[in-house]
């Protein structure tokens, strides 16, 4: 056995309201220590590659040796399979069913994947059906897969909605774009859903390293379907709950009912790392002095009344504006973070349809916000897409050429977060 | 010797000898007594929602329920103490625990926290500090060494339980300041007491034949003026002035000062938090508030007395008063 890791809760907000006031915003940051990963008897790992016909030549050659890489990366014990996408799914790797990561099975396994060949359509939602039928009969709690494309898919909306929404809880995975001919939203849309992450990997010589750093964080994860459970008194509404950090990520729709007044939102699977949430909730405004608990925020094993770790938010009313008018740092910082994702990708969707002065509006005030709160990769992206002239104001003019890969690489990267600048740990 | 007739815990009769009760095994000659937490049993007073007894919130519409702390009095016969949330804070922080002991030499004894209302659930570090404290206190007689040294050792075994309610985090660890009381009598009817404090928690000593302040604040103010840098009108106006320098916390310089004399007159310990001293610093007067109405009704009246005069007064802060009547001359069983 190993030890699961221990979290730990903490919140950063404002107690004191101002008469009549009903907002409370807080920012919580959830820590998982402990280092030690699953059992490998728990994990599964499936490598989804595209084998449509764009990705002859270079890509599939990358792509080839990406997941090699990968397959090397697995420890022993781990269950794996490779899935091969066309327009259709075909299981490369064993023929059915899941393998168990030893030398021979990775050998025998990346001989395979030595011989793909790129021919066919693209089909993602055949590709997560096969790859959930796979999850399905695994009994582990750690499900992770890799899906690698390059292009744009093929099937029809309704029946790629569908096949994401089938999958939905039973894995989690992330999603990587090679070249410049796939769609961010489309691969956003599933890393969202299945709570894991989006990036572009714009020259396919650096597939290997990406491959290889995603196996390598997936492999430390240890906690399966841990969920953030919200209760709030009667009569509050709750404004968003969004994970502010490291990316930015609406979480609000996400909410199961699990008791009264009370709603889990799934975060995926942990291993040892920190990550922040932005809760916004609209309560009952009380008279002053009261002391009333606008949240309770637990930590829970998904599913369960298991309780790794919880926090209280109690507010009260004041008639003193010195106390009512602070704004936590964090709160302050985090809502600058989501606004900054917001403009880059408002200010990039005007730009594609040809409005300059939306694009230029939204992508100037970008620049402010990514100066004002030191987010320095993020400056340093937009300067490809906009020539800066002044950044504490946002004043730029956009860029008359931006290549597809600056671009589409702002976007991915729009909603990766910088933490409060000196914040004490 | 305690003149027991039934069992104070589970009100079964007992004999006056009697060390221990036979129904429920209580040690009959220790009585103690400190501000605890009660879930309350009653419905919440806005909503109507049953109480689960599992939090300090309603569960219905979140309104903090009162734990039972809000209003605290405590009378052990020969000391009392009265503890109040006050006009202005949401809930009372302040601690207070009061014990005393017929085993061998006689033992009063009584501690006064006050919790830091800038950290996390400073009235856990407050109850906990005061109860910890008086535990230790209470053990006096029963070991060696001096009252300084088992004043010492108290407050260190009360620092560390307070250090574990910081949990994983030192940030806003739950932190507190704290005075104590030790009258330990002896045989020839003198009375020997020690008074301990970190923070800027009171102790006084008030007596016809003179009365002084026993205690010197860790604060910013009472530093600044003990230095020579400020005088005392400008220290105390300052918007720092209340900053303590000492407190009992997992990030706090918990040491205490100790001192120690032994009466040679009748007078009163009084231990108190600012929200007494703050309108009522002065010992002569807090002498002559004080000492007509012990002589006369006794130390709890005198407790209550004290706090609402602070309330009167604007209860700006939670206010907590233990008031323990000390007779040198008179013989020693008071109970």
């Amino acid at each position: 056995m190993t030890e699961p890791p221990r979290f730990t809760v903490e919140v950063d907000y404002n107690r004191y309201l101002a008469i009549d006031a009903t907002s409370v915003d807080a920012i919580v940051t959830v820590t998982a220590t402990g280092d030690a990963p699953a059992a490998t008897s728990d994990a599964l790992e499936v490598i989804i590659i595209d084998c449509s016909t764009s990705m002859s030549g270079n890509k599939i050659r990358s792509a080839r040796q990406a997941t090699a890489a990968a397959i090397a990366e697995l420890r022993d014990g781990v269950a794996f399979a490779v899935v091969v996408g066309t327009q259709d799914a075909r299981q490369l790797y064993p023929d059915r069913g899941v393998a168990r990561a030893d030398a021979r099975t990775r050998a025998e396994a990346t001989t395979y994947v030595e011989r793909l060949a790129a021919n066919g359509g693209t089909g993602i939602g055949s590709w997560l059906k096969l790859t959930g039928q796979i999850a399905d009969g695994f009994a582990g709690p750690l499900k992770h897969a890799i899906l690698l494309t390059d292009g744009q898919n093929g099937e029809r909306a309704v029946h790629f909605d569908a096949a994401l929404r089938s999958v939905v809880g039973k894995f989690t995975c992330d999603c990587r774009g090679v070249g410049t001919d796939w769609r961010v939203d489309e691969l956003r849309t599933i890393s969202s859903a299945l709570l894991g992450s989006v990036d572009i990997v714009a020259d396919p010589a650096d597939l290997a390293a990406d491959f290889q750093a995603i196996m390598g964080a997936a492999m430390g994860k240890s906690m399966a379907d841990v969920a953030l459970r919200l209760w709030t008194p009667r009569g509050a509404s709750i404004r968003f709950v969004k994970q502010v950090s490291p990316t930015v990520e609406d979480l609000t729709g996400r909410r199961n009912e699990s008791g009264p007044q009370r709603g889990d939102y799934p975060l995926g699977s942990w291993g040892a790392e920190s990550r922040e949430y932005h809760v916004a909730i609209d309560i009952e405004a009380g008279s002053i002095d009261e002391d009333v608990l606008a949240a309770r925020i637990s930590l829970v094993t998904a599913g369960s009344d298991d309780v790794l770790g919880q926090l209280l938010v109690p507010v009260t009313w004041t008639d003193d504006t010195a106390l009512s008018t602070r704004i936590a740092r964090g709160v302050a910082h985090y809502t600058g973070q989501a606004e900054l994702a917001e403009a880059i990708q408002e200010g990039l969707a005007a730009r594609k349809a040809g409005d300059v002065a939306t694009a230029t509006a939204r992508l100037g005030r970008a620049v402010a916000l990514a100066a004002e709160s030191g987010n320095s990769d993020t400056a340093r992206l937009l300067e490809r897409v906009v020539d800066v002239i002044d950044a504490p104001s946002g004043t730029v003019t956009l860029r008359r050429s931006v290549s597809d890969a600056d671009e589409m690489t702002l976007d991915t990267r729009s909603t990766k977060t910088v933490r409060v600048r000196g914040a004490e740990q | 010797m305690l003149r027991a007739v039934m069992c104070p815990d589970c009100a079964e009769p007992v004999h006056a000898d009697d060390l221990f009760c036979e129904s429920c095994g209580r040690d009959l000659r220790l009585d103690r007594d400190a501000t605890r937490a009660t879930a309350s049993p009653e419905p919440c007073v806005r909503c109507g929602t049953p109480a689960d007894g599992e939090s300090d919130y309603c569960s219905g519409c979140g309104l903090r329920r009162n734990d039972g702390t809000d209003h605290v009095e405590i009378d052990l016969a020969v000391l009392a103490g009265v503890s109040d949330r006050g006009l202005v804070h949401r809930r009372n922080e302040d601690a207070m625990a009061l014990g005393k002991l017929a085993r061998g030499t006689e033992v009063i004894a009584a501690v006064v926290c006050d919790g830091v209302s800038s950290v996390r659930d400073p009235q856990l570090a407050s109850r906990s500090a005061a109860e910890t404290t008086l535990t230790g206190l209470l053990g006096a007689g029963s070991g060696s060494g001096s009252s300084d040294e088992l004043i010492r050792s108290s407050v260190a075994t009360a620092a560390k339980a307070v250090a574990t309610l910081a949990g994983s985090s030192l940030r806003d660890a739950p932190s507190c300041t704290l005075v104590c009381g030790l009258v330990e009598r002896s045989d020839d009817g003198t009375a020997a007491i020690s008074v301990g404090w970190v923070g800027d928690s009171r102790a006084y000593w008030l007596s016809d034949a003179g009365s002084r302040l026993l205690t010197h604040d860790h604060s910013w103010a009472a530093e600044q003026i003990a230095a020579g840098v400020l005088d005392e009108e400008t220290a105390m106006s300052a918007p720092m002035a209340h900053a303590i320098t000492r407190w009992i916390g997992a990030d706090g310089p918990a040491e205490p000062d100790v001192m120690t004399f032994t009466p040679q007159t009748p007078g009163v310990l009084l231990l108190c938090t600012d929200g007494l001293w703050n309108y009522v610093p002065d010992a002569d007067e807090l002498a002559g508030l004080t000492l007509p109405t012990v002589a006369e009704e006794g130390p709890i009246a005198a407790a209550t007395e004290l706090t609402g005069i602070a309330i009167e007064a604007g209860g700006r802060d939670n206010i907590t008063v233990v008031v323990i009547p000390v007779s040198p001359d008179l013989p020693r069983s008071t109970a």
